[in-house]
């Protein structure tokens, strides 16, 4: 409890959200083009948000670990990139042209 | 220098145009075309690709930097089908034009290796289940 006798949280609450975009193999195993993920004030990381969405979608948790991702799109450098509110994350999978 | 994602059918004269050039003497193109390969879903009659078009033009861009700097071609094409292809449809063409036949065969090379490797391009089977003969009536059932 705090001095107001509110309980307190344990994170902020989602004030903002991440558009995350979701290519062949990741797509089938969400089972959705898109994704309007919410997150708090500060955004979240990359790494934050693909944790989130194997918990969400436990199908597309293997898949994740061989993706490149692209912030706004830009290829992501990091895991620990921040995307705050507003951006785009593009989840890609292993490529297949030709 | 010519990149090209498109629904359109690809042409392979229209690419060998892109290559002109009178100081060029070595031109090689390089075209993939769907095949009716045989899946455990039946024989595939078209092949589904989709694309993350703005990053994929930029890996594409980055592919014709890359033959020009490594092969020195003077000129090159990178063109991707999207959407539904069909089987005997052309889905990929890629091409250089420099100065001799060596190099040429080496950037084609390498563009349509990277292509697969670094270019947001995916694709779907489309296949057709196989037809299972009838089976005939047993004679000696039927008495």
């Amino acid at each position: 409890m705090t001095a107001t006798g509110a309980t307190p949280r344990r994170s902020a609450p989602p004030t903002g959200r991440v558009r995350v975009l979701l290519f062949s193999t990741a797509r089938t195993a969400v089972g959705s083009r898109s994704l309007s993920w919410p997150v708090g004030p500060d955004g979240t990381t990359v790494r934050e948000l693909a944790a989130g969405l194997a918990r969400a979608h436990p199908r597309v948790a293997p898949i994740l670990g061989h993706c490149r991702y692209f912030h706004d799109d830009v290829l992501v450098k990091g895991l620990d990139e921040r995307l705050p509110p507003g951006a785009e994350l593009a989840i890609h999978p292993p490529y297949g042209g030709g | 220098m010519s990149v090209r994602l498109s629904p359109r059918p690809l042409s392979v004269a229209s690419a060998f145009r892109e290559l002109e050039d009178p100081k060029l003497g070595g031109v090689v193109l390089f075209a993939g075309r769907v095949r009716a390969d045989p899946t455990a879903m039946g024989t595939v009659t078209a092949l589904l690709y989709e694309t993350h078009r703005a990053p994929a033009l930029v890996a594409l861009r980055r592919l014709e930097a890359e033959a020009r700097r490594k092969f020195g071609a003077g000129r090159s094409v990178a063109w991707h089908r999207v959407g539904r292809v069909r089987v005997g449809e052309i889905a990929v063409i890629v091409g250089a034009a420099c100065g001799h036949r060596s190099e040429a065969f080496a950037a084609t090379r390498y563009l349509i290796d990277r292509l697969k490797q670094t270019v947001p391009v995916w694709k779907e089977v489309r296949a057709r289940p196989e037809r299972r003969p009838r089976p005939r009536p047993n004679p000696r059932r039927a008495r």
